[in-house]
């Protein structure tokens, strides 16, 4: 399908406003929190900047 | 035809090794006697994924026949066994637990079975699980394809999990020993709900191939048994090099109990709160007697303290990171709506949305937790906690309604997964009439010590031998 960059443009738009209207899942929302709490709780360790992850790749 | 006494089906290993040698009864009959029991009590707590007595009967046909001409393959030749149900099993189903894989079939067996094949143990069936060992972070007992696992003690109570099949059949005799797995508590949980003895290995000690994966730098497979001896035993059988598992760590594992250290040469590390009123209320009773017996042993305890890291966070994240991308087909068909556990949906969507710089500051940290228990070691051999502050939580409640309010902290679990520590989980008590357990933490590739202390625990107590109120 050809599209111009102008229709193109009004379909992102438009699937962008009906994502937006769509209710979000409160329970998704929550993990979603719970993920970033996380996250900030990790960042409150003091992390040397030459501490390399506990995994390595192995060739 | 011999009669299959009830007892039988709690025997050890050792016990029920030396009977089949002494051919009090044939492999064929006992094999028969626990398909028998594991078909009819195992749906009675959800423990039953999948009965595989045509080939159990067929293997325990062929021991038999190795019998009969004094050939045997070890301790476990002719034990009955079950596996949990992310192990893979050749073209019978493996379902992970899980709606959306209830179909799936594989056309080879995991390393595990593959081991415990060659050395005559008697796969007789697969057992329940939490849907997709849990990682999606499930709130309810009810988050598994076979409904909620449900505790032999007390069937209002939750077997734990991930490995709920796999605790409740060893606990209500109805298979010799099981299989589960560990990415964080999916072992000592289970064990220490249902009354058993469970032992997580160190990382990359057990071949993961054809298990499920959860967490490639966490995931762990390990023996539910009757006793610490058991656990040794079938770990001697199942620990080795696997070229095709990446996390192997190219070790085996020799139960080997002349070689461990005597108790006076063990330090044995512990919190005192943890032994004093740092449980729920319910099971200090029986935590501060178990800390007595160990005391009695004649090994030297050290007060101690456990690195303090955010270990639910990391682990959370670190399995996020990774599970996101194992199921992210799963998520992204939308499949996944097929799950039991509403938040385990939810869950498993989120990872989607982890910035990969979390998971690396995640990972990072670990590498200091790792670091931080090296340190602990320098001080101490293995460590002694509680297996979970509480006996096991109502199987029809939510998981996350608050419990009493602790002054310790189940830090032991997650730290010890994230530095990929073994654990062996001795029960020790009873709580309102449910089991209560203390564990043994040690450093990497420590199992045969952690045993040793185990089994001089278990030859001062019973509580290993207690049998949950199971009817025939």
């Amino acid at each position: 399908m050809d599209l111009s960059r102008r229709q193109l443009a009004a379909v992102l738009t438009g699937a962008a406003a009906a994502q937006a209207q769509t209710p979000s899942d409160p329970d998704l929302e929550a993990a979603r929190q719970l993920q970033r709490v996380a996250a900030q709780t990790i960042a409150r360790v003091p992390l040397p900047m030459t501490t390399e992850p506990a995994v390595h790749f192995k060739a | 035809m011999a009669e299959i006494a009830p007892d039988i089906f709690f025997a050890s290993i050792t016990e029920l090794s030396a009977k089949l040698r002494a051919k009090e009864f044939s492999c064929v009959e006992l094999t028969r006697a626990f398909c028998d029991r594991l078909e009819r009590i195992g749906p009675r707590y959800n423990a039953l994924a999948l009965s595989l007595r045509e080939q159990a009967v067929r293997q325990a046909r062929d021991v038999d026949a190795d019998l009969k001409i004094g050939r045997t393959r070890g301790p476990l030749h002719g034990i009955p066994y079950g596996a949990k149900d992310l192990l893979a099993v050749k073209k019978e189903p493996t379902t992970w637990g899980a709606k959306p894989y209830a179909a799936q079939v594989f056309d080879y067996d995991a390393a595990v079975i593959e081991r415990l094949n060659k050395v005559g143990a008697i796969l007789i069936g697969k057992l329940s699980m939490i849907e997709l060992a849990g990682g999606g972070d499930y709130r309810t007992a009810a988050a598994s394809l076979t409904g909620p696992g449900l505790n032999p003690w007390d069937p209002t109570r939750w077997s734990g999990g991930s490995s709920s099949g796999s605790a409740t059949s060893v606990a209500a005799g109805l298979t010799a020993f099981a299989i589960g797995s560990e990415t964080s508590g999916s072992i000592l949980t289970p064990a220490a709900y249902c009354g058993v003895t469970g032992l997580r290995p160190t990382y990359g000690l057990v071949s993961r191939r054809g298990a499920m994966a959860l967490s490639w730098t966490l995931d762990k497979l390990g023996p539910l048994c009757r006793s610490a001896e058991d656990c040794a035993l079938v770990l001697h059988q199942i620990a080795g090099n696997d070229i095709q598992d990446p996390g192997s760590a190219g070790r085996s594992f020799n139960y080997t109990p002349q070689y461990a250290r005597k108790p006076e040469q063990v330090t044995i590390g512990y919190l005192p709160v943890d032994f004093e009123d740092g449980a729920e209320p319910s099971a200090q009773a029986a935590l501060r007697a178990a800390f007595e017996v160990v005391k009695s042993l004649g090994v030297t305890l050290k007060e101690i303290k456990i690195p303090d890291f955010p270990y639910g966070a990391m682990v959370g994240t670190i399995i996020a990171g990774e599970a996101g991308s194992i199921f992210e087909d799963l998520i992204r068909s939308g499949r996944v709506d097929q799950l039991a556990d509403k938040h385990q949906i939810a869950g498993l969507k989120a990872m989607l949305d982890l910035p990969a710089i979390e998971y690396q500051r995640a990972m990072r940290v670990r590498s200091l937790v790792k670091q931080g228990f090296r340190d602990l070691f320098l001080n101490c051999d293995m460590v002694l906690t509680p297996s979970r502050l509480g006996p096991a939580p109502k199987a029809a409640e939510p998981l996350d309604t608050p419990r009493p309010p602790t002054k310790s902290r189940e830090s032991q679990i997650p730290g010890g997964n994230l530095a990929g520590l073994p654990a062996l989980s001795l029960p020790c008590g009873l709580a309102d009439g449910l089991p209560v357990a203390i564990s043994l933490l040690g450093r990497p590739f420590y199992e045969n010590q952690l045993v040793a202390i185990g089994n001089l625990f278990q030859k001062q107590t019973d509580w290993h031998r207690r049998r949950p109120p199971v009817r025939a």
